[in-house]
């Protein structure tokens, strides 16, 4: 019991790299490889100003947002944009070189130190029927529930949010139908920047420590989670971070041997595989005609 | 000519082995100031790199399969080297070559899925496949001491040790020249040639009788066996490996941006990038860290502004404007084209002759979804005849077109060629029984030069192994002349000297066409499927084809079944007709015939008989788009 609490927890942050690779991938055809790593460097601000100038957290999360959501916008707006119809893989190679930018500029600032972020919040957990659940782990409940509604609700009941959705159905008729395609991609770069810091925020309490690297855990599950959704629905997306989460913490639990460890990263490569062959539209996407 | 070329070839590859082989060790012993132990140690890096991006742009910039697990497979030459010397005390040039098997293995593994999933998903796999290998197999205890590694020690034999990087040096050259060699070799054959059509089109490639899976796996056990060749030359370099070595940021990135940054297919430029970002650090000094943030920030840049990469920098090529379609004069006549000598021709039967039909179409139905594309579709056609096959728009010409080569899979009845039913053939197969056929859109490889499309065509006549061509043995050079010789005469028949190693894109429509037509006839196949040859060709050019398909059948007794809008062309050259209307055969007959069916000028121009006649179209649809 106490660890499916603690493999939704993983799923649902997993869900929101998930979301986020997904909503930019329907929306400009772009796999963002460097979706967790936006939010990893961004989280060093609020390492920078809760931790070392002792600030709220909220106030460094905001900077963290702020730092991503602006990462998000330059890249898509210099990078992107000028090659909006270029191969689907050359897309990703440009994401590649963004993943390999923020890794190395970590790696350059901070290799070798650990750095330490106050808790978000200063509560007790309770205990549930023998399962505890910390504080940081309902924060991270509260706040992918809040986050997945307002999104959804933005999506589903504004006007450009329904010209977002439509763009990510079909490109070409939603620009017909006046959506600016520039805004759209803008728009979601954006979104996949602040998911991306919410997601290393809310991880960060469980890895218990920052340093360059550690998040490699938060890419490789998004990313699977993305594809066990199939890249296609948003809510597939979720279901598959959920699903990655509930597993590595199924094996995590009951599959450790010295002899071969983090098997969790074989079970990943061999769901995505099996997703990719049998089942390419993801668990819950509908088969293309 | 060949003989002096292939002999200077030999005597560069002597001279560069000469020296740097012998140069490293002279340099270090004679002079061993000049340059220090630590300097040699960066030259073996590099060389190690070198293959590593070599292995890549193998993969990535001929075959355009994107690997990102390279980090996983180089891993996999370490460690295998590793415990075969510190385990089983092999040498370690027999450890090397074991390494270099187990990798090629393993990438054939990757290989299989690679098959089903393309680009992207290829990419997620690939990462995932070296994550797997990094965090789980390579600290596990069957190939490591956990996170402690494994060490790669320089065992010559017995208990003799090689300490002197400089002497390491020289042993890495010879292997990275013999890497060099064979991916020159892949390059100068229909190897290459095909890994390049599968990059650019796959259903290019089967129409060139190119075998897609055969050739895909190919270049992943190759790039496999070469990136274990660099891992062990890496390994036995540093010493020791552990699981951390062979990481994401380390390798599988740092391999991208060499041959992206270098230019995909650019093999010099490749290695000349991997031995500047190896060195990069070096020569940063203290500012060793912004090493790869300069590597991922050109990475960027490469892709967004200059996607050939540094290797279009270099050489500066002249870019011819694009001719536009009604340049007519630019547009040759059909050429007299050499057929394939003997020599080129084993195992291509003999066309049959006389009344027996080549091609038999029963009952063929192709759907798509709802659609029914092709309905109940039958004809014939027989041996030394141009058969027509017309119809309206949308009529499923092409789409049977297509099942007859074997693009769109049947739903049922049968395709016969020469009595032998062909329907559950691959694409690529039917092209070697002899069945060529032109494309709506025309169906060369854009990126490819006019010579190299019609070397590609020839793919099929190339009567050597591709194990034999990777080696370059003896005979491969002659046979691989002879195929240029013949394009050579085509090329010249065709007035296209000067534009012969241009990319066939830069050129017109109705001169792509030519091209096109003159690839089918360099296979001397036995039966020509033209789908609207005369689309975007000038009206004498059109003239010219008629007297081109006439000759076609009657001095080289080939079978033509011709897809044509130009009505008068069809009716001045067809020996039968079909009309094809919302997917069923309406009317058949000779030409004569055909004029006069009330039917078929229905089907085509509604119930008016006093419509105007059709005219050529010069629209072009899209056929089997890559995503």
């Amino acid at each position: 019991m106490q660890t499916i609490v603690l493999g939704l927890i993983a799923g649902v942050i997993y869900a929101l790299i998930a979301v986020g690779i997904t909503l930019v991938y329907k929306c400009s055809r772009v796999l963002n490889f460097a979706q967790a790593e936006i939010g990893t460097l961004a989280l060093y601000w609020t390492w920078w100003l809760s931790g070392d100038h002792h600030l709220p957290w909220a106030v460094g999360a905001l900077a963290s947002i702020v730092f991503a959501v602006a990462v998000g916008l330059l890249f898509e707006r210099f990078f992107i944009r000028p090659i909006a119809t270029a191969p689907r893989v050359t897309l990703a190679v440009a994401t590649i070189g963004l993943l390999a930018l923020l890794a190395s500029v970590e790696a350059a600032l901070f290799i070798g130190s650990i750095k330490q972020l106050p808790n978000p919040i200063n509560a007790g957990g309770f205990t549930v029927a023998g399962v505890v659940v910390g504080p940081s782990q309902m924060l991270a409940l509260v706040v992918v529930a809040a986050v997945a509604l307002a999104l959804g609700a933005f999506l589903r009941f504004t006007d450009f949010g329904l010209g977002v959705l439509a763009s990510a159905d079909d490109p070409v008729a939603a620009q017909l139908m006046g959506v600016s395609r520039a805004k759209v991609s803008a728009f979601t770069w954006g979104v996949a920047g602040a998911l991306s810091a919410i997601a290393a925020l809310l991880n960060e309490p469980t890895v218990g420590a920052l340093a360059p690297g550690v998040f490699a855990g938060l890419f490789i599950g998004g990313l699977t989670a993305a594809l066990v959704g199939g890249l296609s629905s948003l809510p597939g997306a979720f279901a598959g971070g959920i699903l990655v989460g509930l597993i590595e913490a199924e094996i995590k639990a009951h599959l450790v041997f010295a002899s071969m460890p983090d098997l969790q990263y074989v079970a990943m490569l061999l769901m995505v595989l099996l997703v990719l062959l049998v089942r390419p539209q993801g668990v819950l996407g509908r088969a293309a005609a | 000519m060949r003989a002096i070329v292939g002999s200077a070839r030999r005597a560069n590859i002597a001279t560069a082995l000469l020296l740097l082989v012998v140069l490293p060790p002279l340099t270090s012993h004679a002079m061993p100031k000049l340059v220090e132990q630590h300097n040699w140690l960066l030259l073996d890096r590099g060389i190690a790199a070198a293959v590593a991006a070599m292995s890549l742009n193998l993969l990535l910039g001929y075959a355009g399969q994107i690997s990102l697990g390279h980090a996983g497979l180089l891993g996999v030459g370490a460690f295998t080297a590793g415990n075969l010397i510190t385990r089983m005390h092999l040498p370690m040039l027999l450890a090397t070559a074991v390494a270099i098997v187990v990798s090629a293995a393993i990438a054939l593994v990757i290989g299989v899925p690679a098959l089903r999933l393309r680009g992207l998903y290829l990419a997620i796999a690939t990462v995932l496949f070296a994550l797997a290998m990094q965090y789980s197999v390579f600290p596990s205890h069957a190939v490591s001491s956990g996170s402690a590694g494994v060490a790669v020690p320089r065992l010559l034999w017995g208990h003799s040790y090689l300490t002197d990087n400089a002497v390491f040096a020289s042993i890495c050259f010879v292997l990275f020249i013999g890497a060099w060699v064979i991916d020159d070799n892949i390059v100068r054959t229909r190897v290459g040639r095909a890994f390049r059509v599968i990059k650019e089109n796959e259903a290019v490639a089967q129409s060139f009788g190119v075998d897609v899976v055969r050739y895909k796996l190919m270049a992943f056990v190759v790039s496999g066996a070469m990136a274990g060749l660099a891992g062990a030359m890496y390994g036995q370099t540093i010493g020791h490996v552990d699981s951390a070595t062979f990481d994401l940021m380390s390798w599988s990135l740092p391999l991208v941006i060499m041959v992206i940054v270098g230019g995909m297919g650019h093999r010099l430029a490749v290695v000349i990038a991997a031995f500047f970002f190896m060195i990069l650090p070096d020569a940063l000094g203290s500012l060793h860290a912004i090493s790869p943030i300069i590597g991922s920030a050109l990475l960027m840049m490469t892709i967004a502004r200059h996607p050939e990469g540094m290797a279009d920098l270099l050489t500066i090529r002249r870019r011819p404007a694009a001719v536009s379609d009604d340049d007519d004069a630019s547009v040759p006549a059909l050429p007299d084209l050499p057929l394939p000598p003997a020599s080129l021709r084993s195992g291509v039967v003999p066309q049959p002759r006389g009344n027996n039909a080549l091609l038999e179409v029963e009952n063929v139905t192709v759907r798509f979804g709802g659609l029914t594309a092709v309905d109940h579709a039958s004809l014939e056609v027989p041996a030394g005849q141009i058969v027509g096959l017309i119809g309206p728009n949308g009529a499923g010409k092409s789409t049977l077109f297509n099942a007859v080569s074997g693009l769109v899979r049947t739903e049922s009845g049968i395709v016969r060629f020469r009595g032998e039913p062909i329907q559950d053939l691959r694409s690529d197969q039917r092209a070697r029984l002899g069945i060529a056929r032109s494309f709506q859109q025309v169906g060369l490889a854009m990126d490819l030069s006019v010579r190299d499309n019609l070397l590609l065509a020839q793919h099929q006549l190339a009567s050597y192994g591709d194990t034999a061509a990777v080696l370059m043995l003896p005979g491969v050079a002659e046979r691989e002349s002879e195929l240029r010789q013949r394009a050579d005469v085509a090329i010249e028949a065709l007035g296209f000297a000067d534009a012969a190693d241009k990319p066939v894109k830069f050129m017109s429509g109705g001169q792509q066409r030519i091209v096109e037509i003159a690839c089918l006839l360099l296979t001397a196949p036995d039966l020509v499927m033209l789908d609207e040859p005369s689309a975007g060709m000038a009206p004498g050019v059109a003239e010219n084809l008629a007297a081109r398909l006439r000759e076609l059948r009657d001095a080289l007794g080939r079978t033509v079944l011709l897809i044509e809008h130009n009505v008068p062309l069809v009716m001045d050259t067809c020996d039968y007709v079909y009309v094809l209307d919302a997917g069923r055969i309406i009317a058949s007959g000779t030409p004569a015939e055909i004029t006069a069916d009330q039917r078929v000028v229905e089907a085509y121009f509604g119930a008016a008989p006093d419509a105007p006649p059709p005219v050529a179209r010069r629209t072009r649809k899209t056929v089997g788009a890559p995503s």
